[in-house]
């Protein structure tokens, strides 16, 4: 039977993660930018959560770690939707592509 | 603790140009004033320092010590001796005159002087720091001030002033990146070695040439880089006409003048000091691109028609003797070369201010344009044959002694060399004599009838520089001794680590 | 002993520094709210003395030593020193630019914005453990998006945000994959803990990969090439006040943390980063003044400017040594001077005409001599010329490599004296060229004063750095004593 070891854990994690990097690099709307580098994170809690659970069982850093930088992604994502709507009003629109009074 | 002579003479032009930051920018007269008195405390105490100096006991003089950075062993350390006291009382003689060389200066003039007095102290401070790391503060203090007054005040005939300004001063600074590289590593090895942190010329030169010679060779390659294009050294000399064509008649005097001799005085002073063993390897090397810049410069000069690039180019030409006379290693030759880079001071700086004035009031400087000033501008035509009889190293004036010694200690050591570069003194007669032939002595055009002739304070750069040319040319024993008490104690310090690296 | 052993008694006054900012910059959001609109802007006074007069408790607790939570918060004269250097940033910011900020309005957001990410930075200066690391970069990081969209109905204000909020997102993310990573390889967030484990491992690639997203992260943060592509257009549309903290602040503090984790986390490894971090510098060094070159907008050349200083600091960091450690502190110190001196120009600049363009600064040196060679002194120490500051600071960074990495001091030290080609450029505009409007500009008084304590400050450092040396010299040495 197939046991699920910490091997699992961090490949879906990698995966997880070049899939949110994939998504930041390519994506033209700037929620989905935001969306992807939420998976990006969640990638990493993965990783806390699974180390701290087969690494570290005595204790709950990586628990801890982990609810840190939940916290800390909703306060970003929170100043990242602000700005989305902010610059929707001013522009009509949220794709990146069009974003172009700085250069890139 | 005694008068604090050396730092009088290097503040007084910084209070000066201090004080000018609150003068009125409309009162003329004043801001000159101030600028001349700040030059004039620093010309006296240099000759007062000059003359008091003990050459019987030689060695460092008017030393004063303060420490400064504890963990890179900095002393602010300012001291004078055989050597940098005819470079110092060089810069004062000419920042004086150049303070009046500017004296018709009219657009923006506080800005002008203050930019002037600062460039001063910064090169006398090089002369008179005795410690490596002080060196350096001072020897890039003054590119940028030049900079700044050649884009504003310099002129565009033919290379944009802009190009000249930015050409002159990214060349030195390139140069004396590679020199900021030797200096450090040569501190990061010389601490290493003895431990203890030492940046005072003497007190690192003891460690450094304890170096391997592989590591002298390579550091004193860079120093000569470094110093090298700073004393325009061929192939590194290109900035020089260029820059001294876009240039205020005061930078040129003083670029020309003293800035050039800092490369000079450092590859004595330092390089040399520090790394015989380099220097003995360099050496042949130095002396062969010192013939070329003699040779090559003087082919220049003669074909140009343009004043200050005849004179730029003859510059060059002048500091090649320099190189070669250093590269020889021996008492003689250093002599010289100090000797000659005082004498080429004086020269080139009555030289560039007499063409200042003659661009000043013909507003151009193209020979063949000229015709025969000398019957409308006595006085300017004086001064102008004056500069260029010490240029082809007339007897009884002041530059002919210190190429007779330069010929003397080169033709010991290179031969064949020597006798190359004494060629070059025929080619510079022919360059010098032509250009004031036809400047001076050609059929007088009478577009040139109501010139008025230099006068008042326009006289000084004359009377001062032209008083030394001959005094230095009668009584060649004042600068001699005292050089000679510089030169000998350098030698013999060295002259052990010679003998023990030998020629390559 | 694990990090959460709440049996040891935490002493409240080792972390009254940080106490006390974020109750000014809790007073000021109060004092924004009940204040009448007129009276707002005091506001940048409260804040600036408050800093101030934390700077002076600062300065009474020099030579504190010691660690929170078994490691997780370490105080010493080194987290104390950049603490003090990141006020200083604030407080320079704030004094020079309060006109600014009373045109563009908000001021209780701003000035309590400034603070709160000055708290993050002076966290981060102390951080012992991943997770304070985070924090503290995060809480910098949020406090800073804020604060450049803080021109909320500009455009270009609102799109630098929006792109600093995504990159530093996904910058973030890069480095917290990174250290879950290492903490997967250790089982430890400790710092200290980390770095004997490490020392008894053999390098496995999951090391490796780790220290790659690390520096990767974090190189986002200081802006080193290949990772600077956003600094110029955040540092362009940002207000110029925020551009002048973003550019000394956040790099300072990037700089603070990355020593601490490499250094007292991964020195085990060191022969893996030191040549990648050599190599990063020196791409930095070359590209960061070469694309600066042609820049014609006064804060894109700034930027670049300051991608190439970033290069400069992290030479520091190739040894891993103490007199390294010194180099970085010691630049990072001066050049928070050198950037408030140009930058506070800038802004000033902007307020009187409206324009950031370089063609604009013609003959500043006639309309305002002060501003001129303030601006002068300030790029000129940042390419290096001696007697200025930023000489010194050279001298220190390139000393630490000459053994060893030779070629990287002569780019070093060739490409800053390249870099004199624009910082001249700059100069020959305000200095040479007439004046399109002769009009002279009249600097207000806290700028005066900001503009001749820059100015000053570059200068004596510049000529006397015994002083400055020997502080940063026990703080360096602090460093190594946990």
């Amino acid at each position: 039977m197939l046991t699920i070891s910490l091997t699992h854990y961090v490949v879906l994690s990698a995966l997880l993660f070049s899939i949110g990097l994939f998504g930041v690099l390519t994506k033209r709307n700037a929620v989905a930018v935001l969306i992807c580098i939420e998976l990006m994170l969640n990638a990493v809690n993965i990783n806390l959560v699974a180390f701290s659970k087969y690494i570290t069982p005595l204790d709950f850093t990586g628990q801890i770690f982990s609810i840190f930088v939940i916290t800390v992604a909703a306060a970003e994502v929170g100043v990242g939707l602000a700005i989305i709507i902010a610059i929707y009003r001013n522009r009509l629109t949220v794709d990146l592509d069009n974003f172009d009074w700085l250069k890139w | 603790m005694d008068f604090p002579i050396l730092l009088t003479i290097l503040l007084a032009p910084i209070a000066a140009a201090l004080i000018l930051v609150f003068v009125p920018k409309e009162e003329n007269l004043t801001i000159r004033s101030v600028a001349a008195a700040g030059t004039f405390v620093s010309l006296a105490l240099s000759l007062y320092a000059y003359f008091t100096y003990d050459q019987s006991v030689g060695g460092l003089q008017f030393a004063m010590q303060i420490p400064w950075i504890q963990d890179l062993g900095v002393t602010f350390f300012l001291a004078a001796d055989g050597i940098s006291l005819p470079m110092l009382l060089l810069t004062n003689l000419i920042g004086f005159s150049a303070v009046f060389a500017s004296w018709n200066i009219n657009s923006r003039p506080r800005e002008f002087f203050i930019l002037l007095l600062l460039l001063i102290a910064g090169v006398m401070g090089t002369f008179i720091a005795h410690d490596l790391f002080i060196f350096l503060l001072f020897y890039e203090v003054v590119v940028i001030p030049i900079y700044i007054m050649v884009v504003i005040w310099g002129s565009s005939k033919r290379v944009t002033k802009e190009y000249a300004g930015m050409k002159l001063t990214i060349y030195l600074l390139i140069g004396s990146a590679f020199l900021l590289v030797g200096v450090i590593a040569l501190f990061v090895k010389t601490s290493a070695m003895s431990g203890v942190p030492d940046m005072s010329f003497t007190g690192m030169a003891v460690v450094a040439r304890q170096l391997s010679g592989f590591d002298q060779i390579w550091l004193f390659g860079l120093m000569l880089l470094g110093f090298g294009s700073l004393i325009s050294m061929w192939p590194f000399h290109s900035w020089s006409p260029d820059g001294y064509a876009g240039a205020p008649t005061a930078v040129s005097m003083i670029h020309a003048g003293v800035l050039k001799k800092i490369g000079g005085y450092g590859l004595v002073k330092i390089a040399v000091f520090m790394l015989p063993a380099g220097a003995a390897f360099w050496a042949p090397y130095m002396a062969v691109l010192g013939v070329a810049g003699v040779a090559y410069a003087a082919m220049g000069a003669l074909a140009q028609k343009d004043l200050k690039y005849v004179v730029g180019y003859s510059s060059v030409s002048h500091m090649g003797y320099v190189i070669l006379a250093v590269a020889c290693l021996n008492v003689i030759g250093l002599n010289g070369a100090v000797a000659n880079m005082f004498a080429h001071g004086v020269m080139a700086a009555l030289f560039f201010s007499m063409i200042g004035f003659i661009y000043e009031k013909t507003h151009t400087r193209w020979i063949p344009d000229m015709g025969g000033l000398a019957r409308q501008t006595p006085r300017l035509a004086v001064g102008f044959m004056m500069a260029a009889m010490a240029s082809l190293g007339l007897p009884g004036l002041i530059s002919f002694i210190p190429e007779f010694t330069i010929f003397i200690g080169a033709f010991d050591v290179y031969g064949g060399l020597a006798v190359v570069g004494i060629a070059g003194i025929i080619i510079t007669a022919l360059y010098v004599l032509r250009a004031g032939a036809n400047t001076l002595f050609g059929p007088p055009r009478p577009e040139y009838n109501h010139l008025k002739d230099i006068r008042g304070p326009e006289m000084v750069p004359l009377i001062v520089l032209g008083t030394v040319l001959v005094v230095g040319g009668l009584l060649p024993s004042l600068l001699f001794d005292m050089i000679n008490s510089g030169v000998v104690p350098l030698h013999a310090a060295i002259s052990d680590a010679l003998q023990l690296g030998g020629k390559f | 002993m694990t990090p959460f052993d709440f049996s040891i008694p935490i002493n409240p006054s080792a972390l009254t520094l940080e106490m006390l900012v974020a109750a000014l910059g809790l007073g000021i959001l109060i004092l924004g709210i009940i204040s009448p609109k007129g009276a707002r802007s005091g506001l940048g006074w409260v804040s600036f003395l408050g800093l101030m007069g934390i700077i002076g408790v600062a300065i009474t607790m020099w030579g504190q030593s010691g660690e929170l939570l078994a490691g997780m918060y370490l105080l010493d004269n080194y987290a104390l020193f950049w603490k003090i250097t990141f006020m200083v940033a604030a407080a320079l910011v704030i004094l020079g630019n309060m006109r600014y900020v009373d045109k563009v309005g908000n001021q209780a957001e701003y000035y309590s914005l400034t603070i709160f990410a000055t708290l993050g930075m002076m966290v981060m200066a102390s951080a012992g453990d991943l997770m304070t690391l985070y924090l503290g970069l995060e809480l910098m990081t949020i406090a800073f998006v804020i604060l450049v969209c803080l021109r909320k109905t500009d455009n270009k204000s609102v799109e630098a945000g929006m792109k600093y909020i995504l990159l530093a997102g996904m910058s973030s993310a890069v480095l917290l994959y990174g250290l879950s990573l290492l903490y997967g390889l250790t089982g430890s967030v400790i710092m200290l803990d980390i770095s004997r484990i490490i020392a008894m491992q053999p390098v496995s690639p999951a090391l490796v990969l780790a220290l790659v997203m690390i520096i990767a992260g974090l190189g986002f943060k200081i802006s080193a090439v290949p990772f600077h592509m956003w600094s110029p257009d955040v540092y362009e549309g940002a207000p110029t006040p925020v551009t002048s903290f973003l550019s000394m602040g956040s790099k300072a503090a990037s700089f603070a943390i990355i020593l601490r984790l490499f250094i007292t986390a991964l020195p085990g490894v060191w022969e893996n980063w030191a040549m990648v971090i050599a190599i990063l510098a020196g791409i930095t060094i070359i590209i960061g003044n070469l694309v600066a070159m042609p820049q014609t907008n006064i804060k894109r050349l700034l930027a670049y400017s300051s991608i190439a200083q970033a290069g400069y600091i992290m030479v520091g960091m190739v040894t891993a040594s103490e007199a390294g450690i010194k180099g970085v502190m010691f630049y990072a110190f001066l050049y928070v001077f050198a950037t408030a001196g140009a930058f506070t120009v800038a802004a000033y600049f902007y307020n009187v005409t409206g324009s950031d363009e370089l063609k604009d600064y013609a003959g500043l040196s006639q309309r305002s001599p002060l501003m001129a060679a303030v601006m002068l002194v300030a790029l000129l120490s940042m390419a290096g010329i001696p007697p200025l500051a930023g000489f010194v600071g050279k001298f220190y960074l390139f000393k630490t490599i000459v053994d060893g990495y030779l070629w990287l001091v002569f780019i070093g030290l060739i490409m800053s004296m390249v870099s004199v080609y624009y910082y001249l450029r700059v100069a020959l505009v305000m200095y040479r060229d007439e004046p399109k409007d002769p009009s002279p500009i009249n600097v207000s008084g806290p700028v005066t004063v900001t503009l001749i304590l820059t100015m000053l400050v570059t200068l004596i450092i510049g000529i006397y750095p015994g002083p400055l040396s020997e502080v940063v010299n026990s703080a360096a040495h602090s460093f190594f004593l946990h």
